[in-house]
């Protein structure tokens, strides 16, 4: 099985003398589930934003879904950005925007028609337990509700990768608790592939996951 | 409340630049109105011995629309009881021809020089009144007028672009977010910036529309009325949807020109 994401050599800086991920090796096939630590600074954000190109590679190889990250045009940025759910520590949501719009989005980016749309996000905020905030704005909800909302956004076109950046970092935690089991249920259902970032693993997952650890540039494989 | 203040702090430089550009086109369609009015009134007089023929000045000076001979023979008749027949006699055989002569479109002085030179060197022509003091005040009015109200326009117009170009930032910085969001997803350069770009199609269709009320209702207010009629020109040069579609059609050309900057300008950094 060909992997979802291939990295080689892969150097990662936002100043050319200081790369934050030197020469770093990692493949990722598909369904996988991985968490990625390491301590602040480590370079897990760094190396995740590199996965949906929001940083640049600065030398080495990295292909995400068939895309060569070296060598990316924007115009195949937003086709491989098609592929992917993104969740963050921050929600990153539109506060302008209902609950239901936000969750829309990618669909609507998609050039899915607008009830279907409407139908996939009822479907994904009924899934979230948040079917009764459709019209509510993300500045209304508690940290959890906006996170669940993100995590609908980021499952709302079926996405082959889900990345997450420390999607609990500022939750308490039961909030926490309802996050990991649904990323544990889209494994299982949907058959996306997960990468998350996080300081610390839930200590009952009940699936089966692979951890990395990230230290001085590099990536090592926890056995 | 915050999306009303964004759009009236678009509108309102929007509106004043479509404001001075309407005002300018008016003033200059009443100037021109007026000159094509005083080149109907206006006459040069020539004295000449022999008779002019139209054909053969147009040929020389084809800025002549007609030329009339005055009849002499009135004010000739005049003088019948104060001279004798003898003098009367002489008189008709020596008296020069007098002509008056119409131009197309009222000439600036440089130009009347010119034909005035021009008319001297036609064989017969003794003299030629172009009444050019009294012309040429009124004429370089006129010209003043128009050059006041280009400044004038220009020097709004550069505040106006200023604004918007102030306002359009303010606006990219508030969709910056939104905009960086939907790019995380894939969305393309039009469909990020498409929100920006329907705020100001609606803006400046509403400036448009504000201009075109504020020209059908500003000149037929009493004191304008009552001046352009003193005046003697023309209130009926603004046609409220020719000239609307024109003033949307340079709000639309300024306001997209001046987004897509903006978001090319954000994109870069």
């Amino acid at each position: 099985m060909s992997n979802i994401i291939q990295a080689n050599n892969l150097i990662l800086a936002y100043n050319k003398n200081e790369p934050v991920i030197q020469n770093a090796n990692f493949a990722v096939k598909a369904k996988d589930f991985i968490f990625l630590t390491g301590k602040s600074g480590s370079g897990k954000s760094t190396f995740l934003k590199s996965l949906y190109g929001e940083l640049e590679v600065s030398g080495g190889e990295l292909n995400v879904c068939g895309f060569d990250l070296h060598t990316i045009t924007n115009k195949k940025l937003n086709l491989l950005r098609k592929h992917i759910g993104v969740i963050f520590q921050d929600y990153k949501l539109i506060n302008e925007w209902t609950v239901e719009r936000n969750v829309m989005l990618p669909l609507m980016i998609a050039g899915y028609s607008k009830e279907i749309c409407k139908m996939q996000a009822h479907k994904l905020l009924k899934h979230v337990k948040l079917s009764h905030k459709t019209e509510k704005f993300p500045l209304e909800l508690s940290g959890g509700e906006q996170q669940r909302v993100a995590m609908a956004r980021a499952l709302a076109h079926n996405p082959v990768l889900i990345i997450a950046d420390e999607p609990t970092g500022n939750l308490d935690d039961y909030s926490s608790e309802v996050i990991w089991n649904l990323l544990k249920s889209v494994r299982q259902h949907i058959g996306s592939t997960i990468v998350v970032a996080t300081h610390r693993i839930p200590q009952t997952m009940g699936i089966d996951y692979k951890q990395y650890f990230l230290d001085e540039g590099n990536i090592y494989a926890v056995s | 409340m915050q999306s009303l203040k964004n759009h009236l702090s678009f509108i309102t430089p929007l509106f004043i630049l479509l404001f001075s550009i309407q005002f300018s086109t008016m003033l200059d369609r009443a100037v021109k109105d007026y000159e094509s009015k005083l080149a109907g009134e206006y006459t040069i007089i020539t004295v000449s011995k022999l008779p002019l023929s139209q054909k053969e000045l147009q040929k020389k000076i084809p800025q002549i629309k007609e030329i009339k001979e005055i009849q002499k023979e009135k004010y000739i008749n005049r003088l019948k009881k104060d001279i004798s027949k003898s003098d009367l006699v002489f008189l008709r055989a020596n008296l020069p021809k007098f002509y008056t002569i119409k131009l197309k479109s009222l000439p600036n002085s440089k130009k009347l020089q010119d034909i005035s030179h021009k008319l001297k060197s036609v064989k017969g022509i003794q003299k030629v009144e172009t009444f050019k003091k009294t012309f040429n005040k009124f004429h370089q009015f006129l010209r003043l007028s128009k050059s006041a109200s280009f400044v004038f326009t220009l020097f709004i117009s550069i505040i106006s672009i200023l604004l918007i170009i102030k306002q359009m930032e303010i606006w990219t910085l508030q969709h910056s977010q939104r905009m960086y969001i939907m790019g995380l997803f894939g969305a393309p350069y039009w469909m990020k910036s498409a929100s920006l770009y329907k705020s100001v199609v609606i803006d400046a269709i509403i400036a448009s529309i504000l201009v075109g009320i504020a020209f059908l209702i500003i000149p037929k207010s009493a004191n304008f009325a009552s001046i352009y009629q003193d005046l003697g020109i023309d209130l009926r040069n603004f046609n409220f949807f020719s000239d609307t579609l024109t003033s949307l059609a340079i709000a639309l050309l300024i306001s997209i020109i001046s987004v897509t900057v903006i978001i090319l300008k954000q994109r870069q950094r």
